[in-house]
């Protein structure tokens, strides 16, 4: 526990709606019901499930974006929710899909910005702009507007986006969804390189080839609360792969109706 | 803090220029306001062309600017997933929603140019600013009470995803109330009384004042203290505001639509 950077313990939280303009209806949906788990620094740690079973809205609890409606969530020692100024210059996250950046604005006038956000100094952010221009393969676009980039290409300038603090956590909610091979494989390398630097990721995935792949830890959550968490060596236990395990815990179910 | 507002600013600018509707806002809502204004004017057998067309159309694509940008942006940001990314860096919230309107009210002043140029050239409407120095403190004292109006509005939006309405909601029936076109004591005396709680209102009046031939300086000095105070209440409300919707916005989970 000595390491732990994430922990999360009992975590809840609840989504409510109203509906009707004079006899209003309220309507609650809990889209994390108790969750828990730990995550220790250095590791790559996934968080798996069906879509609606809670993992984007445990990642934004973590990313401090949303408040919990009970429980723990700490992230290197702090309350996101309260102590979240201790937590943001020391993270960063990615989320999937071809939001998150400028359409309207080159990469590096995109990752110049964020430096601006993440307080960087001027000096060590050009250099560290060329740098990821070059880790993402955007070097050569970089001066054209992101609305003028492939899907595949927003999505690399978000994991350079995401990298541009240098945070210590990166929290991934499906990164890959979207990428083509080459891409995917890039961004595979990128987390390996991340762990041997020290660095945390936390990730989100539909893939569980890839997850099997990167992960040391990971957890299944359905229905907002854990399925099953250990090593994927540990999840696959006996059946023939980490699908089959997966499958076995949560399939032949329908998607959740939650926002996930 | 500077520099981030600063750096914030230039590339709202940017952006906001960048926009097709913006443009329009900007450079063809003057133009054709000032036409429109011209010709009611004339019609009506007024002749105050430089108060009510030339300021009034300017005042009226300033205000569109500000509606459709620094309120829409909020909405803009939501959908693009920005917001959150923003929002959740280690800057301060506020400074970034005080650079982007800072920039859209500053690329927003152009629409004054082009409604003066309109009416300069083609209507040979006599651009003569008599008091210089009061024109310049109007101005100045305008230009801030709009960002304070435009900082409560935008830190009320981020509480909503319902953005889109109320910037239509706010757009029209705010430059009615504020008499850009006409004196707002042509309207009836209830409405007269929430004018006179918007500081636009009295931007407008200062603004009306410094182009006149003898601006009344006590007058003047009136209009322009309430218009401080009022400017001043409004940035203190929007710190308020921010301050409190930093929790409310991840309570009720309106930082973006996923």
């Amino acid at each position: 526990m000595a390491d732990a950077v994430i922990e999360v313990k009992d975590l809840k939280r609840e989504y409510v709606s109203t509906k009707g303009l004079f006899q209003r209806s309220k309507r609650v949906v809990k889209a994390v019901d108790g969750v828990s788990f730990c995550v220790n620094r250095g590791e790559i740690f996934g968080l798996l499930g069906q879509n609606g079973a809670g993992k984007t809205t445990t990642v934004k609890m973590l990313t401090t974006l949303l408040a919990p409606t009970a429980g723990v969530c700490r992230v290197l020692g702090h309350d996101c929710f309260g102590e979240e100024k201790h937590i943001r210059s020391r993270i960063n996250f990615i989320f999937g899909g071809e939001f998150g950046v400028y359409r309207r604005l080159s990469a590096r006038d995109n990752l110049r910005y964020f430096a601006h956000l993440y307080l960087l100094d001027r000096k060590v952010s050009e250099v560290r702009i060329e740098e990821l221009l070059a880790l993402t393969d955007l070097a050569d676009r970089a001066d054209d507007l992101a609305e003028t980039y492939s899907k595949g290409m927003i999505q690399r300038l978000q994991i350079a986006r995401g990298l541009i603090n240098d945070p210590e956590i990166l929290f991934m909610d499906e990164p890959t969804v979207g990428l083509d091979p080459v891409g995917a494989r890039m961004l595979r390398d990128i987390i390996r390189r991340l762990k041997e630097q020290g660095r945390t990721v936390l990730l989100t995935t539909h893939y569980l080839k890839e997850a099997e792949e990167l992960c040391d830890h990971m957890v299944i959550v359905n229905h907002g609360r854990v399925a099953v968490a250990g090593t994927p060596a540990e999840i696959r236990g006996h059946h023939g792969s980490l699908e089959d395990a997966y499958l076995a815990l949560v399939g032949g179910e329908e998607d959740a109706s939650a926002d996930d | 803090m500077l520099r981030l507002m600063t750096e914030t600013a230039k590339l709202q600018m940017k952006q906001s220029f960048a926009r097709p509707m913006f443009r329009f806002c900007l450079i063809a809502n003057p133009f054709l306001n000032t036409i429109l204004l011209y010709e009611m004017f004339l019609g009506a057998g007024e002749e105050d062309f430089f108060s009510y067309v030339v300021l009034g159309a300017g005042l009226m694509g300033l205000w569109s600017c500000i509606c459709f940008s620094s309120a829409g942006d909020i909405n803009r940001e939501r959908y693009m997933g920005t917001l959150a990314l923003v929002f959740a860096a280690p800057s301060s919230f506020q400074a970034v929603i005080y650079g982007k309107i800072i920039g859209n009210t500053l690329l927003s002043l152009f629409s004054f140019v082009v409604s003066l140029l309109t009416a300069a050239l083609l209507f040979r409407v006599p651009v003569t600013v008599h008091a210089p120095g009061f024109f310049a403190v109007a101005f100045l004292a305008a230009v801030v009470s709009f960002i304070a109006i435009s900082s409560v509005i935008a830190c009320l939006l981020t509480l909503s995803r319902k953005t889109e309405l109320y910037m239509n909601l706010l757009e029209l029936p705010l430059a009615l109330l504020c008499g850009f076109v006409f004196p707002v004591e042509m309207l009836p005396k209830p409405l007269q009384l929430c004018s006179a709680l918007l500081s636009p209102t009295h931007a407008a009046r200062l603004l009306r004042m410094s182009v006149t031939a003898s601006p009344d300086r006590a007058l003047f000095l009136r209009e322009l203290a309430v218009l401080c105070v009022l400017t001043l209440l409004y940035l203190s409300g929007a710190v308020l505001l921010y301050k409190r919707i930093d929790k409310r916005v991840r309570i009720r989970a309106t930082l973006d639509v996923a």
